[in-house]
């Protein structure tokens, strides 16, 4: 599992590649939480997400701006998936945390050379942020 | 030896010294030429990236008019490049959430204190410490005004009028003083999403981060003693600009929307090349909806930037004096990522600028009385370190480019190339050998806005005023900065 950064004049352009559907979830996850990360230190806490979309690409879009969402409301810190599970229409997972002092803020994730498409025996996925 | 006057770049040929078009049948899904307004060498930094091909994306919107135009400040954003301005027909173009972009209605506020740098002395320090104590920065929350319900309802429909009449935030000179008097007719709150209500409660009065900023500056140079004068700037003035948006308020409203709309292109017959360019009809229910929360969202940012100054002017009069304070006067306040319903030519357009400033011209009855005479003040952040430009709004930028000019330096640089090339401790460093004081909690954050990041400010001005879109007024220079 790997995500890396692609050079972009003003926002962020996370790239995933990852052996499975819900890899490229949790690799998203943590390089929001790369974004995201203060210096540690806060309680830690585990959330449930859920979020729908019929289409994956949608679907990464929206987990990134679900956890953008608790980053911003709760001072939410993503760092790791404890559980997930996708279904045709969405997905749930269970994502660990702490609460602390987001770094960054990250707008939202953006639909711009948004890609999720199978690579190979795994799958890529391409999303802008706008930070 | 500099490439002969006719060489294109990537297809763009010049116009003139300051204007580059494609022709609308350089794609053929271009409905309109694009267009971009730089000199030779701002157009070899703007064809580094992805911005032209952005450009010409937005050139196939339906009903877009005239051009897909460009400002000098132009760079690659996501689906418009920011810097982009694109004008729709009315009632059947497109609007496009993604064309005015998550922080709708970032923009930026001038004050003018009533006093010089001289009278200041060394209170520059103490001035900036205490605007960065009482002024939340970074993601999230913090603000100390926390509405809900109505209240909160009423600053969407308002803006910075209810802020004056319920909570006695700000004057009436500064809503007179506000670009749309800090109103955009026809917001409606249902329209809203509850998420987009959940981040913006209590972010009434909050910075954010990345390039959003105050910084106190001086005015260097006075560059057209007329219209300077009707502004009320002089040289040695102290002021504050103030750079933020709409906050998480506005980057949920953008969000929502585009993903509706993306979902209902293809009812609409819409074939996109970019799919954050996602767009409806504005006389469609999608078009309507997302215009009535768009508005909520613009009038919550002049909200935002109305409790910025008043916290400034709280700063102010602790470390300065009431009678200070008091002085202090609203020069104006101009939105960068809006789309708005204006008549140019006698037609009811919808404007789109991501990134860019309107630039009306003296006589416009959109401008306030106290500056018809000679035309809309303009605000043209640099970056860090170099210089900022006062400007006006000039008859040419009515006949070129929709009453629009650019809105600040225009990056050039990513956040990561920023950071191999400096860190945010040595930026720091260098930046108070200058003089300027700086509050940052982030290094990080100051390094990805380190001033060789963007390009020439200065060079950038210079374009805007040879094409006749905007003049320059004043100088600005930096002596302290509070960054998210």
């Amino acid at each position: 599992m790997i995500y890396w950064w692609v050079e972009h004049t003003a926002e962020v352009q996370m790239e995933i590649e990852a052996p499975s559907e819900e890899a490229v979830f949790t690799d998203a996850l943590r390089g929001l939480g790369e974004l995201l990360a203060d210096d540690g230190g806060g309680e830690q806490v585990r959330r449930e997400v859920a979020v729908d979309g019929r289409e994956r690409a949608i679907l990464l879009v929206e987990w990134l701006n679900e956890l953008v969402f608790l980053a911003e409301t709760e001072d939410f810190v993503p760092e790791d998936v404890g559980r997930i599970q996708l279904s045709d229409h969405g997905l749930v997972a269970s994502v660990c945390g702490h609460r602390g002092s987001p770094r960054h803020v990250v707008k939202g994730a953006t639909y711009h050379r948004l890609a999720f498409e199978r690579f190979g025996r795994g799958y890529c996925a391409s999303v802008v942020l706008d930070v | 030896m500099s490439e002969p006057a006719q060489t294109g770049v990537r297809g763009f040929r010049p116009v003139d010294d300051v204007v580059w078009e494609l022709p609308a049948a350089a794609r053929a899904d271009m409905r309109v030429p694009a267009r971009v307004f730089a000199d030779r060498e701002l157009i070899g930094q703007i064809a580094a990236d992805r911005s032209l091909e952005q450009l010409q994306n937005v050139a196939t919107l339906p009903g877009i008019i005239g051009a897909a135009l460009a400002m000098p400040d132009i760079h690659q954003g996501y689906g418009f490049p920011v810097g982009g301005v694109a004008a729709t027909e009315t009632p059947d173009g497109i609007v496009s959430p993604g064309g005015v972009g998550y922080d709708i209605n970032c923009g930026v506020r001038l004050l003018a204190l009533p006093l010089t740098m001289g009278d200041l002395d060394r209170g520059v320090e103490a001035l900036v410490h205490e605007i960065s104590r009482r002024v939340p920065v970074g993601a999230g929350h913090g603000g100390a005004l926390k509405l809900r319900g109505s209240a909160f309802d009423r600053v969407l429909v308002q803006g910075p009028r209810i802020l004056l009449a319920e909570h006695g935030i700000g004057t009436a000179e500064d809503v007179e003083h506000t670009e749309s008097e800090g109103c955009l007719a026809g917001a409606d709150p249902a329209m809203v999403s509850e998420r987009a209500r959940v981040r913006g409660s209590d972010q009434l009065g909050t910075l954010g981060s990345g390039n959003h900023f105050v910084e106190v500056q001086r005015v260097a140079k006075i560059l057209d003693a007329q219209t300077a004068e009707a502004f009320g700037l002089r040289e040695d003035q102290v002021t504050v600009l103030i750079h933020s948006g709409s906050r998480g308020f506005g980057h949920q409203v953008c969000g929502d929307y585009v993903r509706m709309m993306d979902a209902v292109h293809a009812r609409y017959r819409i074939a996109l090349p970019d799919r954050e360019l996602a767009c409806a009809p504005l006389s469609s229910p999608e078009g309507r909806r997302y215009m009535a929360a768009m508005a909520c969202a613009a009038n919550f940012a002049w909200g935002n930037r109305a409790v910025l100054v008043h916290r400034v002017r709280e700063s102010v009069a602790r470390i300065l004096g009431p009678e200070v304070a008091e002085g202090t006067r609203q020069v104006y306040d101009v939105a960068h990522n809006v789309a708005k319903l204006e008549t140019h030519d006698g037609r009811q357009l919808c404007v789109h600028r991501k990134g860019a400033t309107r630039a009306f011209p003296m006589g416009s009855n959109e401008i306030p009385a106290a500056y018809r005479e000679v035309g809309q003040p303009v605000f043209i952040p640099g970056s860090m370190g170099t210089s900022s430009f006062v400007l006006v709004g000039l008859p040419g930028a009515m006949k070129r480019s929709f009453g629009t000019t650019c809105h600040g330096a225009g990056r050039r640089m990513s956040r990561t190339g920023a950071r191999r090339q400096i860190t945010g401790a040595e930026l720091r460093h260098k930046l108070e050998a200058q003089g300027i004081v700086v509050r940052c909690p982030s290094n990080r954050g100051l390094a990805e806005e380190a001033p060789f990041a963007y390009k020439d400010v200065e060079r950038v001005v210079a374009v805007v005023e040879q094409a006749g879109l905007a003049g320059r007024v004043a100088q600005l220079v930096p002596v302290g900065v509070v960054k998210g």
